[in-house]
């Protein structure tokens, strides 16, 4: 049968198949095909927006952090997160020269041009309007591939299904999302159910408390910000303002994560 | 009374039919694959009961046995679109029985890959959520879908086969018929089939190769290409070693030595061609320290992976076989061939193994300028190892059951008559005996 296929034919099914891909394509930018699959969660990029009405950045200032682990407490109570998964973490780095302890909390970076949102092969995480990523639960199927490519180790997954009563509540504060289910990947969503409640009722994330992320709340060593880089007198822009040294993790990757981090200094200053 | 009479037909039946049959090998060897496949099925229940906290895996190292052994199934089944595409598209006629051979092994594979998938993802029951939620950017997404579209190539190009087997033929001849009928269109299955491997057996490893945050596998390219030609190479060797594999234990697998030997010819030069690859990959790193990849590397040259990196992939999987299947001499002697070849595929199997791990050993630390990488460990459970076991034993079980049924090794001309003394008495079917 295909010995029979002379250039002719080859010529003419060549030039159906690209009138049909043609046709097709030219359709479904008409609307006519509804590629609904396709349409939400599948931009021409996989970069966050370029132009945010909102830039929500958080701040977190190594010389104020003890390691107490209050932000983590609350990030547990608020999220409803189960024991074994912290969607934020505490990490003890290098000390300073004159031996002084440096902390750094590490929640999920945000980034502008996130690899997770890149990599996962249903769009079940991906970029908010406002450029914060996010996760639906309902499409993750579980498979993992956002984990192996997060360079901040950021991405938690439910080996387990969440039962019984979470050791954080109520002593922390009390669940304002609901559980996830088992099978699914989960990570820090910068309280987005707060960020948008709050602007609802009018209030300022980073500075109303019930607008805020509950681990900036929580700190009472005042070494997360939180804020819009957008306002140029919120907390996180003025804070990035008086100090030039801030860092982020892993520029050299690209990735352009919303967190900063403002370098530890020794305390010579304040000791004199 | 009545149940006396049934006992004792019984014990009639057992030792006219069962006790005979059950002497024979491949009956012991199908109902040993068959305790390991239904093992296996109870472990898998246990994990969809329970979820996948009784596996090994973690946040660190969430990919292990079952995605090595879907990439190595994936790999090992890249035999049915390459020979199939040498038979067809570069119109090589005596390679055609071969391909039937390839599409049936091939089968079997991406089977063994979706099942494994199946276990592996945190929601089974969402399995279908690729087709509908498009993330074009991914390449798990791209690999989703090809794997999707080939396998119901592959099952266009297995009905046919089916539609031989003697209880279709006869009960149903009129499916029988379009089931063969089936066949007509293999060239062209051929041709898809030929892309949508090409496509995700490379985007398998771009799915590796597109994680910055890994340093060993980052770069666009090595390994997309050390995928796709591990795939062909160890495809191939895996198909030609089966077909010779069969004929030596039954006349069922009726093989035509002239080309399988060409073959294996071929994936002697294959075998040099990826040693030279593999090495122009590694050993192409940058001698400097990248924090990261100079661990990574340690660990596959040196560390714990070193034993699997250079005798299974390199000794015995490249260097070994290259120089038997190049060497006539060593070539013409059968075992030494068959060995050769399935050490290719063994190769193929432990370079998956190695490249699935070695990136998940070393997590790169995330404090700029003092780079501090994290060692992780991973061993997989005991249900791990049971549920993997199972799936290849359904391999296994299916490959066995193709060649003494559905005769899919029956590469006509140029076979000798098998000499009536050489079968093995068992393998005689105890009625004529």
């Amino acid at each position: 049968m295909s010995s029979k296929i002379d250039r002719r034919d080859f010529l003419k099914l060549g030039i159906a198949t690209t009138a049909t891909a043609a046709i097709g394509i030219g359709m479904s930018n008409t609307g006519l095909i509804p590629l609904r699959m396709a349409a939400p969660q599948a931009p021409a990029t996989t970069k966050g927006p370029e132009n945010p009405p909102h830039k929500w950045v958080m701040v977190i200032d190594q010389s104020k952090c003890v390691g107490c682990d209050l932000c983590l407490a609350a990030c547990h109570a608020y999220n409803d997160t189960p024991p074994n998964i912290s969607w934020s973490r505490v990490e003890e780095v290098q000390p300073l020269e004159d031996g002084q302890r440096v902390f750094r909390p590490m929640p999920c970076q945000h980034c502008q041009d996130a690899p997770c949102v890149d990599v996962c092969p249903v769009g079940a995480t991906y970029h908010r309007y406002d450029g914060l990523v996010m996760m639906d639960y309902d499409k993750c199927i579980g498979c993992r591939y956002c984990q192996l490519s997060c360079p901040y180790g950021a991405r938690f997954f439910n080996w387990e299904k969440f039962i019984g009563p979470n050791p954080d509540v109520p002593a922390a504060g009390t669940p304002e999302v609901e559980r996830r289910p088992r099978g699914v990947v989960e990570k820090c969503t910068f309280c987005v159910h707060r960020i948008d409640r709050g602007l609802s009722a009018g209030l300022t994330p980073g500075i109303d408390p019930d607008a805020t992320p509950a681990c900036v709340v929580a700190c009472t060593y005042g070494a997360r910000l939180f804020g819009d880089l957008n306002d140029p007198d919120s907390p996180v822009s003025v804070a990035l303002r008086n100090n030039p040294d801030a860092y982020r993790l892993r520029e050299e990757l690209g990735t352009e994560p919303r967190v900063y981090y403002l370098p530890a200094k020794s305390k010579e200053g304040s000791a004199s | 009374m009545k149940q006396h009479i049934t006992k004792e037909r019984l014990t009639h039946l057992m030792h006219e039919y069962v006790a005979p049959a059950s002497r024979e090998p491949v009956v012991r060897w199908m109902a040993f694959l068959s305790v390991f496949m239904v093992v296996g099925v109870g472990a898998a229940l246990m994990v969809f009961i329970k979820g996948l906290v009784i596996t090994n895996l973690t946040d660190l190292v969430p990919w292990g046995l079952w995605i090595s052994i879907d990439l190595s199934a994936i790999a090992l089944a890249a035999g049915a679109f390459s020979v199939s595409a040498i038979a067809y598209l570069l119109r090589k006629k005596e390679l055609q029985p071969v391909a039937k051979t390839a599409v049936f092994v091939g089968f079997v594979g991406y089977s063994i890959a979706m099942m494994m998938l199946l276990l592996d993802i945190g929601r089974p029951d969402r399995f279908w959520h690729g087709f509908v939620f498009w993330n074009i950017h991914s390449p798990l997404w791209e690999v989703t879908m090809c794997v999707g579209l080939y396998f119901s190539v592959l099952m266009m190009e297995v009905l046919p086969i089916i539609g031989h087997w003697h209880p279709v033929e006869h009960n149903f001849p009129r499916l029988s018929a379009r089931m063969t009928g089936l066949h007509r269109f293999t060239p062209v299955l051929a041709l898809i089939g030929l892309c949508l491997s090409t496509l995700h057996q490379s985007s398998l490893g771009l799915t590796y190769g597109k994680l910055v945050a890994r340093p060993i596998w980052y770069g666009p390219w090595s390994m997309a290409i050390i995928f796709y030609v591990t795939a062909i190479i160890g495809g191939i060797a895996l198909v030609t070693f089966i077909s010779l594999f069969s004929a030596k234990l039954t006349p069922k697998a009726r093989i035509n030595k002239q080309v399988l030997d060409k073959m294996a010819y071929g994936v002697g030069w294959a075998a040099l061609f990826l040693l030279a690859l593999r090495w122009w990959d590694l050993m192409g790193m940058p001698a400097e320290y990248v924090p990261g990849k100079t661990e990574a590397l340690y660990i596959l040259t040196r560390g714990r992976l070193a034993f699997n990196f250079w005798w299974l992939e390199i000794i015995l999987g490249m260097v070994v076989p290259a120089i038997i299947l190049l060497i006539p001499q060593f070539r013409r002697n059968e075992q030494l061939r068959m060995a050769a070849l399935a050490l290719v595929a063994i190769g193929v199997v432990a370079f998956r193994w190695n490249t699935n791990l070695v990136g998940q050993l070393v997590v790169f630390g995330t404090v700029p300028g003092s780079d501090v990488p994290i060692f992780t460990h991973y061993t997989p459970s005991l249900v791990e190892i049971l549920t993997g076991a199972g799936v290849i034993a359904y391999g296994l079980l299916a490959i066995t059951f193709g060649v003494r049924y559905l005769h899919v090794i029956d590469h006509g001309e140029g076979v000798e008559a098998p000499a009536e003394a050489s079968v093995p008495a068992a393998m005689v079917p105890s009625s004529s005996r």
